[in-house]
């Protein structure tokens, strides 16, 4: 039933900055926000979403309609000066999902037109990642880059398993607790292979470009050096993190070995591929919502008056849920 | 526990921020010195929550006046273990050198970490089953850290001594000892050091401690001992030339700024997960 008074609270979630050098480097300009969020209905219910629109305030998907490549000619309109070393080359846009040390797993809704972000339901309930000791719900913050897919009915060469049907995962490992919703330029560093209940999902290492310390990361050997500890304790957290719920420890590739970054630029490219077959049609997109308004090309494409549409018709209303077990401390053991 | 409430004075991390604690019949009372240390005949102590941080929560207000402080999340365990101090009726005294540890006292009420799954709030009151203690030394000062589970928690049955909280939940007490160690790393401060080799020591040997913390109290309130700027006011010390009435007790509070009224955020430092090796 709609609400008579929608609840819209609308967000500049998504600058994408870049700051420039004091030195004489060459920097990208400060970007604009290029990216709004809408919520609509309560956090902590089942009809909460967070709807994307662009700089004109058209309503967007962001699993379709924010590129993948960080092209600020694309973006911006304005063409930019090639970029004299590699540390503003190969930027990502990331969707923030879920803010590092919170628990509602919010994840793109991607069975629905213009794929909001909402709170995943199992068994008819909210589903919230359990704290597993010392750590507290995510310890990333929490995401997925736009136009890819993991296509469930090819199968990994590298895993063996069927894709599990969603953009790929990122984990961004910056000092900064990102916002859900916010769309931001990461430095890809490397992969996770998770084989999670069976299916292909990797996990990107990445880091926010606008981090600090961005400049001393630049593949996964990094992570290392500056962060001993972080990429242990993320395997031991894709292994165990569905125990809590009763399920077993999950797989990986590789014996849980994170793979660099060069080999993470492949399983993006190939991720991408899957994608752009899903939105022209080469492929079943089975429940997938493939609306966009961006991709001219595909068959899915729709006007922004169809997508205002479809974005108010969508209902909602003002319920709450609690969740007690947020708190509690899984102590899995080593 | 029933009848008691909290009231909040000023902003939240600002340096004028109070949460005083009331009665039953709402008059302002010391948790100090007005909260009866054993909560019932099995002598479960009461605790009050912070004054110190709650999970995953990186403000740290003090009981004494100091300088705003911010805990540095560190990777292993994100935010403090809950941490309180036993109110009425313990006091490390810092006039006495302890003969565990060869230093003196904080010259604080004794610090208790509740490892219940419960994310208890601020000023809250609970009572407790005692299960150990540590014997940190901080910056040369004894500071005795009590292990206890709240008697309200689902497993609260399972859990009657130190060797329960290394069987049931491993890890912890390795953690709560390196947290100790390292908390105040981040602020250029050196590690923390331990009485015992930093090992736990028992309930028996907790409850003698918290029995001799409270007998340095007694001595305090009575004006046995120096207080050293502690305040000793109370309402309900009958003993205590301290002692004041209901009234002279609101005056105090009065006289400070209102709860308020806007949000406050926390400082970016907050957030900022600090490394170390």
């Amino acid at each position: 039933m709609r609400a008579l008074l929608p609840l819209l609270r609308t967000g500049a979630a998504a600058a994408t900055c870049l700051p420039r050098g004091a030195s004489a480097r060459p920097g990208p300009r400060r970007a604009m926000a290029l990216y709004r969020t809408e919520e609509r209905g309560q956090p902590c219910s089942q009809d909460y979403r967070v709807f994307f629109k662009n700089v004109a305030g058209h309503y967007i998907s962001p699993f379709h309609d924010i590129p993948l490549k960080v092209d600020s000619k694309e973006e911006n309109g304005i063409p930019t000066k090639k970029a004299r070393n590699d540390e503003y080359e190969n930027l990502f846009n990331m969707v923030v999902e879920v803010p590092r040390w919170t628990n509602a797993k919010m994840e793109i809704a991607t069975k629905e037109p213009l794929n909001p972000i909402k709170q995943d339901v199992k068994n008819g309930k909210l589903r919230y990642a359990a704290n597993i000791f010392p750590h507290k719900g995510y310890i990333w913050n929490y995401g997925a880059l736009p136009q890819t897919w993991e296509d469930p009915h090819q199968k990994d060469k590298s895993t063996n398993c069927c894709g599990d049907n969603d953009p790929i995962d990122v984990c961004e490992i910056g000092s900064k607790v990102l916002s859900r919703g916010e769309v931001i330029h990461v430095k890809i560093l490397g992969v996770l292979g998770l084989i999670d209940e069976g299916e292909t999902d990797w996990k990107l290492i990445a880091i926010n470009a606008n981090d600090p310390e961005a400049s001393k990361f630049h593949d996964i050997g990094d992570v290392k050096k500056f962060k001993p500890g972080y990429l242990e304790a993320t395997l031991n957290w894709f292994r165990v993190y569905k125990v809590p719920e009763g399920k077993p420890e999950n797989q990986f590739a590789f014996n849980g070995e994170f793979k660099n970054k060069a080999f993470a630029l492949e399983v993006i490219a190939s991720t991408h591929e899957c994608w752009k077959a899903l939105l022209m049609k080469k492929c079943s997109a089975g429940a997938i919502s493939c609306t966009n308004v961006q991709v001219c090309d595909s068959p899915f494409h729709c006007t922004q008056d169809e997508a205002r549409s479809l974005v108010e018709s969508v209902s909602f209303s003002l319920n709450e849920e609690t969740n007690e077990e947020e708190q509690a401390w899984y102590f899995l053991g080593k | 526990m029933s009848g008691f409430s909290s009231e909040e004075r000023a902003a939240p991390f600002t340096l004028d921020y109070r949460v005083f604690l009331k009665n039953e019949k709402g008059q302002y009372i010391s948790p100090f010195h007005d909260i009866p240390i054993y909560a019932d005949k099995v002598r479960h102590p009461s605790m009050m929550i912070p004054l110190h941080s709650i999970q995953g929560d990186r403000a740290r207000p003090y009981l004494k006046k100091k300088k705003a402080r911010w805990i540095s999340p560190l990777h292993q365990g994100e935010g403090e273990g809950q941490m309180a101090p036993i109110p009425g009726h313990c006091m490390a005294d810092p006039g006495h050198n302890d003969e565990h540890t060869g230093c003196c006292g904080d010259n604080d009420p004794i610090d208790v970490c509740e490892i219940g799954s419960k994310v208890c709030a601020r000023g809250e009151i609970i009572r407790v089953k005692v299960l150990g203690i540590l014997a940190m030394i901080d910056e040369g000062e004894t500071d005795w850290k009590v292990i206890a589970i709240n008697v309200d928690d689902a497993d609260a049955a399972n859990y009657n001594d130190i060797h329960d909280v290394k069987r049931l939940k491993p890890g912890y007490l390795e953690a709560t000892v390196d947290w100790f160690r390292r908390y105040k790393v981040p602020d250029g401060k050196p590690e923390n050091e331990f009485a015992f080799n930093a090992e736990f020591k028992d309930k028996d040997f907790a409850m003698d401690i918290i029995k001799s913390t409270h007998d340095h109290w007694k001595a305090l309130v009575t004006k046995k001992t120096d207080g050293k700027g502690i305040s000793c006011m109370n309402t309900t010390v009958s003993e205590s030339p301290f002692k004041c009435d209901p009234d002279a007790a609101k005056a105090i509070v009065d006289a400070l700024p209102p709860p308020c009224e806007s949000a406050c955020t926390v400082p970016t430092d907050g957030k900022i997960p600090v490394k170390l090796h």
